[in-house]
């Protein structure tokens, strides 16, 4: 139900590449569209194009433009301008099809149909995103800004992403469970509700006209991160012995200080609000973020002991929570290690101004890198502490630990493996290089 | 004249509100049920998010405003805006609390195409059938209708 809401289709060639994209990549899509109105009853009917939203302001409104129209156009930004957009709108559609690929992974997992469809309504939603980003890209000539790459080619380079070659680290991470796909769109989502409404001020208008369609969908996003992961934390107190508060917090640690870097290094952000295309710097949106994931952990925790302590009045479980937290002792048998906890700001990076920091999740220091390897070792779970992603972490602590490398070196020597040659899994063979800190690529697999 | 609290802050309802919401209605009515109020509000984040509305004071949610836009029920073709459920923490009453969502709740309904706002309420509780006439709701061709199975 939204009148204000333009609907636009992409042209036939790229439209029908998203509908075989998701043919690979989101094998359930028809299903969720078979039984919408079961699981969505009442809801719109998914449509795969992009919305833009219509009686938008004309005038930019943060900035060194302030004051001055919007951009409708590429050409009539400068040329910075509309390269650093431009990688704005490559990144976020890299995410938004990025977190389909690794939805899909687990969404089989989920215990609960409901679960499931939740989830699948999720990945429809953000393959929506994706289109509209594509939409971006194509429906004005960005190739003066684009080193020569035509719109065919980006939507081509998007496309070909998996998870691994994504813009941004928190898309390369592959899930391990069901409580990834919760815990992801509790934490990760929540990111992009940041991103989504900082970008609602954006200087280029039909990036702005986007971003509220998107925000709407978004909301459903985080309820379907924070609704499940209550209804375990109740399970959890009640004795459910499938579900416990330590796997979901192992699946907040290993996502939330991801989000904390999507939002760029604490000490950026000034183009951005200097060129008016977000409204927010990064550290002061990241520190908001922070603060709305630790009411989320304490709503979370808040359920919890009225599930354990039934008898418990509200201002009595809010009144034990508050002396928890302080005193992080015990009360009747619950510790305080027992309920979630936030971790720490520096907890886990290896990016930004705390990157390497060796900080615990409640914010203990470590000075020894085999140590706090094998702290986190303990509050991440077995999955992904065997990952190639955490080997690659644990060598780049060691070699700032050790002082062969500066934290400025090893956070540019972080390796992305980068996917490249074939369109899509129809393509017979995946050549997959690592790129170094000089951007030469050394072909490290190859697989058929 | 009702009081009204500068530092009250009226907003759209997000899924962070869910324990304020927990906490009024188990203050009015007695009764803890979490499990409704999930099902509610994932149900109006997912079908009309931004419609409904919450009252925020000192950081805590102390009233509520659930409705959305729908067209085509009961015959009415055009859109129309439903409020379904309100509260107000009883500790926070006579400050124009109700008034001030039901008026963002109404913005977002005419910015929806909406011409008109409807609801149902159970005539023989007076202080909500009061606030709805206070706030201008009168009688509506339309009934609601019930028989006994």
């Amino acid at each position: 139900m939204a009148l204000k809401v333009e609907n636009v289709e992409l042209p036939k060639k790229y439209h029908d590449a998203v509908e075989h994209w998701h043919r690979h990549n989101f094998k359930d899509y028809e299903l969720l569209l078979k039984y919408w109105d079961k699981y969505f009853p009442k809801d719109d009917q998914f449509c795969l194009c992009a919305k833009m939203e219509l009686g938008t302001t004309d005038v930019i409104q943060i900035g060194d433009f302030k004051g001055q129209p919007k951009k409708l156009k590429p050409n009539e930004m400068t040329e910075e301008q509309a390269k650093h957009l431009l990688a704005i709108i490559k990144a976020q559609a890299s995410t938004e099809f990025g977190s389909i690929q690794q939805h899909a992974g687990t969404v089989d997992r989920a215990p609960e149909d409901e679960d499931k469809f939740w989830t699948m309504r999720v990945m429809a939603e953000e393959l929506r995103h994706g289109y509209q980003m594509l939409h971006l890209l194509l429906s004005e000539d960005w190739s003066s800004v684009s080193g020569g790459v035509t719109g065919e080619q980006m939507v081509e380079e998007i496309l070909s992403m998996t998870t691994g070659s994504h813009v941004l680290d928190a898309f390369n991470l592959d899930y391990d469970s069901y409580t990834d796909n919760v815990v992801f769109a509790a934490c990760i989502d929540r990111v992009g509700k940041y991103q989504l409404t900082m970008q609602k001020v954006c200087a280029y208008k039909p990036m702005a006209d986007s971003m509220p369609p998107m925000l709407r969908e978004e909301a459903f996003h985080l309820a379907a991160g924070v609704i499940p992961m209550r209804r375990w934390a109740q399970k959890a107190a009640q004795g459910d012995v499938f579900v416990t508060m330590k796997m979901m917090q192992h699946a907040v640690n290993k996502w939330l200080p991801r989000g904390m870097e999507m939002f760029g290094d604490e000490r950026g952000g000034d183009t951005n609000v200097n060129f008016g295309f977000k409204d927010m710097k990064n550290d002061e949106a990241s520190s908001m973020y922070h603060e709305e994931v630790r009411k989320m952990i304490r709503d979370i925790n808040t359920r919890f002991i009225r599930a354990r302590f039934p008898d418990y009045a509200p201002d009595k479980a809010e009144a034990v929570l508050d002396e928890l937290e302080r005193s992080r002792g015990t009360h009747q048998g619950l510790a305080w290690t027992d309920l979630l906890r936030t971790p720490d700001k520096r907890f886990f990076r290896r990016k930004g101004v705390h990157a390497f920091a060796m900080v615990g999740i409640d914010g203990e220091v470590f000075t020894d890198a085999e140590e706090y390897l094998r702290y986190l070792a303990l509050n991440l779970n077995d999955g992904y502490i065997a990952s190639r992603d955490m080997k690659l972490y644990a060598a780049a602590l060691r070699s700032v630990a050790s002082g062969q490398k500066t934290v400025a070196e090893a956070m540019k020597e972080m390796p992305r493996l980068k996917r490249v040659g074939g369109s899509c899994p129809c393509s017979k063979g995946v050549r997959w290089v690592m790129e170094d800190k000089d951007g030469d690529q050394t072909t490290v697999a190859v697989r058929n | 004249m009702p009081e009204v609290t500068a530092d009250v802050r009226i907003r759209a309802l997000d899924e962070l509100d869910l324990n304020g919401i927990v906490r009024i209605d188990e203050k009015i009515t007695g009764i803890y049920r979490p499990d409704i109020w999930e099902q509610r509000v994932m149900f109006y984040t997912r079908r009309d998010p931004g419609a409904s509305q919450v009252a925020e004071s000192g950081g805590k949610v102390v009233g509520f405003m659930l409705g959305d836009c729908r067209a085509g029920e009961f015959g009415l073709e055009e859109p129309s805006g439903w409020i379904e459920r309100f509260g107000i923490d009883p500790d926070h009453r006579g400050k124009d609390l109700g008034r001030r969502m039901f008026d963002a709740i109404c913005a977002h309904f005419k910015a929806e195409g909406a011409t008109s706002v409807r609801t149902l309420v159970d005539r023989t509780d007076e202080p909500v059938a009061g606030f709805l006439k206070a706030i201008g709701f009168g009688e509506s061709p339309l009934a609601a209708l019930e028989r006994k199975l």
